[in-house]
C-alpha cells in the first residue's frame, strides 16, 4: 500500500499580531501548523529575532559583547547600532536600571531614556520592564504613554498587575500586550482571559509563558510551550492562541555557563563562544517548541538563529 | 407635582436656554463659525458618544439639537425620565462648548470646566484598576462648609475621585481646603451644566477603555453602568433642572444621593437603589458607596506591630507571654457568621469586657469572636473557610501565637507585643482586614466583635457557638454527591502534573486532603477564572461507577485532552489520575481480595511489597493506573469511597497511626453501611503484618469481611 501524507494542518490558527509601525513593522504568529511544520503548511510569518540592550547601556553588558559596540558611548549610540546588526527584525529595550532592589533608576529617568531610543531608531519597539511588579505597573505604564503610536510590545503584564498594564499599553494607548505568566500553561490561560475581561484585545496580546537557559529545568518549558501550541491549534482554544515571544537574553546571561569566565573555568573553554552557544541552544528549543519570536543579546546569537529560521521557512 | 413634572420641566427648561444660546450665536457668528472643546479627539464627547455624530460648527449644533429634541418624549413611564434626563445632559454640553468658542477660556482657577483626553488616559488606567475605586460628583452646597469639606475629605480618603460643582466649590474656598487634579478633587464649575464635564469624562472612558463604538448608545450606557463606578450626591435644595440632571445620571447608572427630604416628598420619588435620600450629609459617604457597589481596597492593617508570614511559626513560651486565651481549658471560640447587610457596620470593632491591660500578665483568659460579615454573593456554606484561615491571619501577627479552631482555640500575646501597644481592638483590626481584602469578591460589610467576660463567653459558646458548629456538622454530613447538582474541578497542581484533573464532590475531596467541595465552591465564587470550574452532572453514564458524560467532558478541557474517561467511585474502572500531592494511596493486595492503604507519614514496607514512595511513583503523574488511587485522608470513611468494588469492606490493611486517625468515622460508615462494629479493629497494620501471607492469617482470624467478597480481578 503506497504511503500517502496527511497534512497536519490544523483549521485553527495562533493570531498574527502586528508589531511596529511603518516599512520596518513585522508580524508575529498566524500559522496554522506546528512550529517549522512546513511540510504541512506554509508558515505565515517567520519567526522574528530581537536584540536587547538595557538602560545600564555597555557598563552593563559582558565583556564579549562589548566589543560589537565599539565606540558607542549612550544607550541611544547602542541602540542604533544594536539595529543595524545582520539578523535583527525587533529592538528590545529592558529597564532593569528600574529595580527598587537595585539601581531604582526614578520612572521619569528610564522613560526619559526609552523616549530618545525610541526616537533613534525605527525598528519595531520591545520594552521589558524590571521584574519588580509593582515598579513595572508604574514603568510600563509610563512607556505605554511615551511609545503612543508606535505599536511596541509592553513585557510584560502578570497576574499582580495585568490591570495596570492592560488598561493602560491595551486600553488607554493601543499597544501591544505582553502576558506573562511562570512556565504554566494554566496560568498563562487565566491572565489571557483576565486581560481580556478587562476589555484587551485578545489579537492585541502575546505571550511570555516563562523560559530558562537550557539545562535549568527547561524540559517545563518545553512542555508547557508545546501544550499552549496544541491546545491552540488542535482545541481551537481562542485563549491561548496568542503568538509567544520569549526573552532569552536574559535567562542566558544571567547563568554561570555563560559568564564564568575562563580564568575560572579553564575547562569550560572560550567564555564568549560558551555564551553564544547557550543563548543558540536556548533560542533554537524555545522556537521548536512553538515561540514565535525570541529576545537575544549577541549579535552572533542575532545572526546565527536568524540563519536558522531562515533555512527552516 | 409628580417627578414627570418635575424631570420634563427641568429638561424644557434647559433645552429653551440651549434653544436660545444656539439661535443667539447663530445671530452672532453665522451658522459656519468652527466649535470645539480643547484637546480632545471625540468632538462633542457625550453627544459624539451617543449618536456617533460629531459636531464641528453652530449649524451642525443646531442640528443636534433637532436630535436631542427627539429625545423629549413626554410619556409618564420611567424611560421618558430617563430619556429627558439624556436630553437635558446634551443640552448641557452644548451650553458648555458655547463658552468654548474662539479658544475662549471660560473657566479660571480653581476651576476646570473642560478636561482634555490626557487627563482621562491618565486617571483612566486606575479606574480600570480599582486604584481609584470610584467617582464622587458633588452638587449644590453642604448644610455647612465643614459638613462639605467633612464630605470631600472623606472620599479622598477612600482615594475616590471628587468632582464638585456650584456651591461645594465656594464651601471648600472658603475652608481654605486644598484642591486640584494632583490631589483629586477637581472643582468643575459653578453652573449646574458644568456637571456634563465629568459626564464626558465617562463617555469618553467607555470609548477609549471600552472599546465602545460611537453611536452605541446601550452599549455606552451599559458600560458606564458596569465599570464607571460614578455617584452623585446633590446637596441642598433641588430645582427642576438639578433633577433632570440626575435623571440623565441615573440612565447612565450613577446613583444619586440627595438630603432634600421635602422635595423628594412631594414629588414622591422612587427610583429604588437609583435616588436615594438620606438626610443626614456624614452618611452620605456609607449609602452612597453602598448604592454604587463601592469597596475600598484595604492595603494595610492598623496594628502596632508587624503582620507577615514570616511570623507565622513564631512561638510564644510562657516566660513571654503576657496573656493567654485556652479554649481547651475555658470557654473560647471563633465564629464568622453570615448576616443581612443592614444589620451590620462595616468596620466596627467592639470589644466587650476588660481588655488585655486589665487582666494580670501571663494568665489565663476566656475569649470569644464573632466575625459578622455580609455581601450579595456570600453564602453562609463559605462561613468556615473563613474562618479556617484566621489561624493563619492571627499567626502572622508579630507576637501572637494562635493554634486549632473552633471552640479549641488557644491563642497567646507576647509581652513585646503587648509593650508595643497591642489590644484586643487590633485583633479585630486583622480578622476585619485580612477578611475584607482576602475575600473582597463576596464580602461587602464586616464587623468583628470580641467578648472577654468569662460568663459572657460560656453562654455565647452553649448558645451561639456549638448550635452553629452543630448546624455546620449536620451540613456537611447531609452533603452528600447526590445532593448537589454540580462538582467541581480542581487543577491547581497542573503546574508540576500537567494532565491532571481532581474532581471534587461532597463525598469525594481532593486527593491532597486540603480542597473540599466547600472549598471548591468559595474558591470558584472568589476567583472564577481560578482552578476549580464548576463541573455539571446531569448525563449519567454508569451509576455504579460513578462516570458521567458531562464529568468526562471537563476532565478532557481541563486535561487538555490528556485524559477521556474518568470514574468516581472505582479504583480499577477508569480510576481518577493523581498528581503527586495525595495524602494517602490505596492499592489493590491480590492476596486477601482487598486493598491496602498508606499515608505519605508511613515509612514502613506495605504487604502490597511496596512502600508509599514505590507506591507514589506508580500512582502519579496524571496517569491513570487501575488498581492504585491516590486520596485525602478524609475520604478513607466515605461511603464513596471505591464504592464500585464494594466500599470501606475492602480496607484490610493501614498504618496505625493513620487508623487512628479515621477510626471513628470509619467505624461509623461500616456499622451504618454493614452493620459491623468496631470495623478498624479487622484491619491490619504494620504491628501485625508487613507482608501477605501473615496479613492474610490475621484476616482470617478476624474474618475480614473482604475475604468473601466477589473477587475484584
Amino acid at each position: 500500500m503506497p504511503f500517502t501524507a496527511k497534512s497536519g494542518k490544523f483549521n485553527a490558527k495562533i493570531n498574527a499580531v502586528e508589531v511596529g509601525t511603518g516599512d520596518k513593522k513585522i508580524t508575529i504568529g498566524g500559522e496554522n501548523v506546528l512550529p517549522f511544520y512546513t511540510f504541512d503548511d506554509a508558515i505565515a510569518n517567520a519567526p522574528k529575532v530581537g536584540i536587547e540592550i538595557t538602560d545600564g547601556g555597555l557598563d552593563n553588558e559582558p565583556d564579549c559583547i562589548k566589543k560589537y559596540y565599539e565606540g558607542c558611548t549612550s544607550v541611544v549610540d547602542m541602540a542604533k547600532k544594536a539595529a543595524s546588526f545582520e539578523g535583527v527584525d525587533f529592538l528590545s529595550i529592558r529597564l532593569e536600571g528600574g529595580d527598587p532592589n537595585g539601581q531604582n533608576k526614578s520612572t521619569e529617568e528610564l522613560i526619559a531614556l526609552l523616549k530618545e531610543v525610541a526616537e533613534a531608531v525605527d525598528l519595531p519597539l520591545a520594552v521589558c520592564g524590571c521584574k519588580n511588579v509593582e515598579k513595572d505597573a508604574e514603568l510600563l505604564d509610563k512607556a505605554s504613554q511615551a511609545l503612543e503610536g508606535r505599536n511596541a510590545m509592553i513585557m510584560a503584564a502578570k497576574e499582580d498587575n495585568y490591570k495596570t498594564i492592560g488598561a493602560s499599553a491595551g486600553l488607554a494607548y493601543k499597544q501591544i500586550v505582553g502576558a506573562e505568566s511562570a512556565v504554566d500553561i494554566n496560568l498563562a490561560k487565566q491572565l489571557n482571559v483576565l486581560l481580556t475581561q478587562l476589555g484587551v484585545n485578545g489579537q492585541s496580546v502575546v505571550m511570555n509563558v516563562g523560559t530558562a537557559t537550557a539545562g535549568y529545568g527547561f524540559e517545563y518549558v518545553v512542555s508547557t510551550m508545546d501544550r499552549v501550541k496544541a491546545a491552540a491549534l488542535s482545541q481551537s482554544d481562542a485563549t491561548l492562541q496568542m503568538p509567544i515571544v520569549t526573552p532569552v537574553a536574559s535567562e542566558v546571561w544571567a547563568v554561570k555557563e555563560s559568564v564564568a569566565s575562563e580564568a575560572d573555568m579553564p575547562e569550560w573553554g572560550d567564555q564568549e563562544e560558551r555564551g553564544i552557544d547557550m543563548e543558540i541552544e536556548t533560542a533554537a528549543a524555545v522556537l521548536v517548541s512553538g515561540s514565535n519570536a525570541v529576545i537575544l543579546r549577541h549579535p552572533e546569537s542575532v545572526k546565527a538563529i536568524s540563519k536558522m529560521i531562515k533555512e527552516l521557512v | 407635582m409628580t417627578l414627570f413634572d418635575v424631570v420634563f420641566s427641568g429638561n424644557d427648561t434647559v433645552y429653551g436656554l440651549t434653544e436660545n444660546a444656539i439661535n443667539d450665536a447663530i445671530a452672532q457668528y453665522g451658522e459656519d463659525k468652527a466649535i470645539a472643546f480643547p484637546d480632545t479627539a471625540y468632538s462633542l464627547p457625550c453627544y459624539y458618544g451617543v449618536t456617533g455624530t460629531k459636531v464641528g460648527n453652530l449649524g451642525e449644533l443646531k442640528a443636534a439639537l433637532g436630535v436631542v429634541k427627539t429625545l423629549m418624549t413626554r410619556e409618564k413611564r420611567l424611560n421618558d425620565v430617563f430619556m429627558s434626563g439624556v436630553a437635558t445632559a446634551l443640552c448641557a454640553e452644548f451650553i458648555e462648548v458655547l463658552k468654548y468658542m474662539d479658544g475662549a477660556a471660560p473657566y479660571e482657577a480653581p476651576c476646570y470646566g473642560h478636561l482634555g483626553d490626557a487627563i482621562i488616559r491618565e486617571l483612566g488606567v486606575p479606574l480600570v484598576t480599582g486604584d481609584i475605586p470610584g467617582v464622587a460628583v458633588i452638587l449644590g452646597a453642604a448644610p455647612t462648609p465643614e459638613e462639605g469639606v467633612a464630605l470631600v475629605k472623606s472620599y479622598q480618603a477612600q482615594g475616590i475621585l471628587v468632582t464638585l460643582v456650584g456651591d461645594i466649590i465656594d464651601q471648600c474656598a472658603q475652608m481654605g481646603y486644598k484642591t486640584g487634579a494632583n490631589v483629586r478633587v477637581i472643582p468643575l464649575g459653578k453652573d449646574v451644566t458644568s456637571v456634563i464635564h465629568v459626564v464626558s469624562v465617562a463617555v469618553r472612558a467607555a470609548l477609549i477603555f471600552g472599546n465602545i463604538k460611537p453611536g452605541d448608545a446601550a452599549g455606552l450606557m451599559e458600560y458606564t453602568f458596569k465599570r464607571v463606578p460614578a455617584f452623585v450626591n446633590a446637596l441642598g435644595k433641588l430645582n427642576p433642572v438639578v433633577v433632570a440632571c440626575g435623571a440623565g445620571a441615573i440612565a447612565l447608572g450613577f446613583p444619586v444621593v440627595t438630603n432634600d427630604v421635602e422635595t423628594a416628598a412631594a414629588v414622591n420619588i422612587k427610583v429604588p437603589k437609583s435616588l436615594i435620600v438620606q438626610p443626614d450629609v456624614e452618611k452620605f459617604n456609607a449609602t452612597s458607596l453602598e448604592a454604587r457597589d463601592i469597596k475600598i481596597k484595604i492595603t494595610k492593617i492598623d496594628i502596632p506591630v508587624a503582620f507577615a508570614s514570616a511570623f507565622e511559626g513564631e512561638i510564644i513560651r510562657r516566660g513571654d507571654m503576657q496573656i493567654e486565651f485556652d479554649g481547651s481549658r475555658v470557654d473560647c471560640f471563633e465564629l464568622v457568621h453570615m448576616k443581612e447587610a443592614t444589620e451590620i457596620e462595616d468596620h466596627k470593632i467592639e470589644v466587650i469586657g476588660p481588655d488585655i491591660d486589665e487582666f494580670p500578665v501571663g494568665s489565663k483568659q476566656s475569649i470569644a469572636y464573632i466575625v459578622e460579615v455580609a455581601g450579595k454573593s456570600m453564602q453562609s456554606d463559605f462561613e468556615p473557610v473563613f474562618e479556617r484561615k484566621f489561624h493563619s491571619y492571627l499567626n502572622c501577627v508579630e507576637g501572637m501565637m494562635h493554634t486549632g479552631q473552633r471552640d479549641m482555640i488557644r491563642i497567646r500575646v507576647s509581652k513585646d507585643t503587648f509593650n508595643a501597644g497591642f489590644r484586643l481592638k487590633h485583633l479585630g483590626e486583622v480578622l476585619y482586614a485580612r477578611v475584607k481584602s482576602e475575600f473582597a469578591a463576596v464580602v461587602d460589610k464586616c464587623q468583628v466583635t470580641i467578648y472577654t467576660n468569662a460568663e459572657e463567653c460560656t453562654k455565647l459558646r452553649h448558645e451561639v457557638a456549638i448550635p452553629a458548629f452543630d448546624k455546620r456538622d449536620e451540613r456537611l454530613n447531609t452533603l452528600t454527591d447526590e445532593s448537589v447538582d454540580v462538582y467541581y474541578s480542581c487543577i491547581m497542581c497542573q503546574a508540576f502534573s500537567p494532565s491532571h484533573v481532581c474532581v471534587v464532590t461532597p463525598e469525594r475531596l481532593g486527593l491532597c486532603g486540603a480542597v473540599s467541595w466547600l472549598d471548591a465552591k468559595a474558591t470558584n465564587e472568589l476567583d472564577p477564572q481560578g482552578p476549580c470550574q464548576i463541573i455539571t452532572k446531569e448525563k449519567v453514564i454508569d451509576e455504579r461507577i460513578g462516570e458521567y458524560e458531562d464529568v468526562n467532558e471537563a476532565v478532557r478541557k481541563f486535561s487538555q485532552g490528556a485524559l477521556d474517561d474518568v470514574s468516581l467511585y472505582s479504583i480499577i474502572e477508569k480510576p481518577m489520575t493523581s498528581c503527586g500531592c495525595f495524602e494517602c494511596i490505596c492499592g489493590i493486595e491480590p492476596l486477601s481480595n482487598g486493598v491496602c492503604i498508606a499515608n505519605r507519614e508511613y515509612a514502613g514496607m506495605t504487604p502490597i511489597g511496596m512502600t508509599f514512595p514505590e507506591l507514589a511513583s506508580m500512582t502519579g503523574g496524571g496517569v491513570q493506573t487501575p488498581g492504585f488511587m491516590g486520596h485525602g485522608k478524609h475520604f478513607i470513611a466515605s461511603k464513596k469511597f471505591m464504592k464500585a468494588e464494594g466500599g470501606i469492606e475492602r480496607i484490610v490493611w493501614m498504618p496505625k497511626d493513620l487508623k487512628e486517625q479515621v477510626k471513628d468515622r470509619l467505624n461509623a460508615t461500616a456499622k451504618e453501611l454493614y452493620g459491623i462494629d468496631n470495623f478498624t479493629d479487622m484491619i491490619g497494620d504494620e504491628t501485625v503484618a508487613e507482608d501477605p501471607e501473615t496479613l492474610l492469617a490475621f484476616l482470617q482470624e478476624k474474618n475480614h469481611p473482604a475475604l468473601s467478597m466477589e473477587p475484584m480481578m
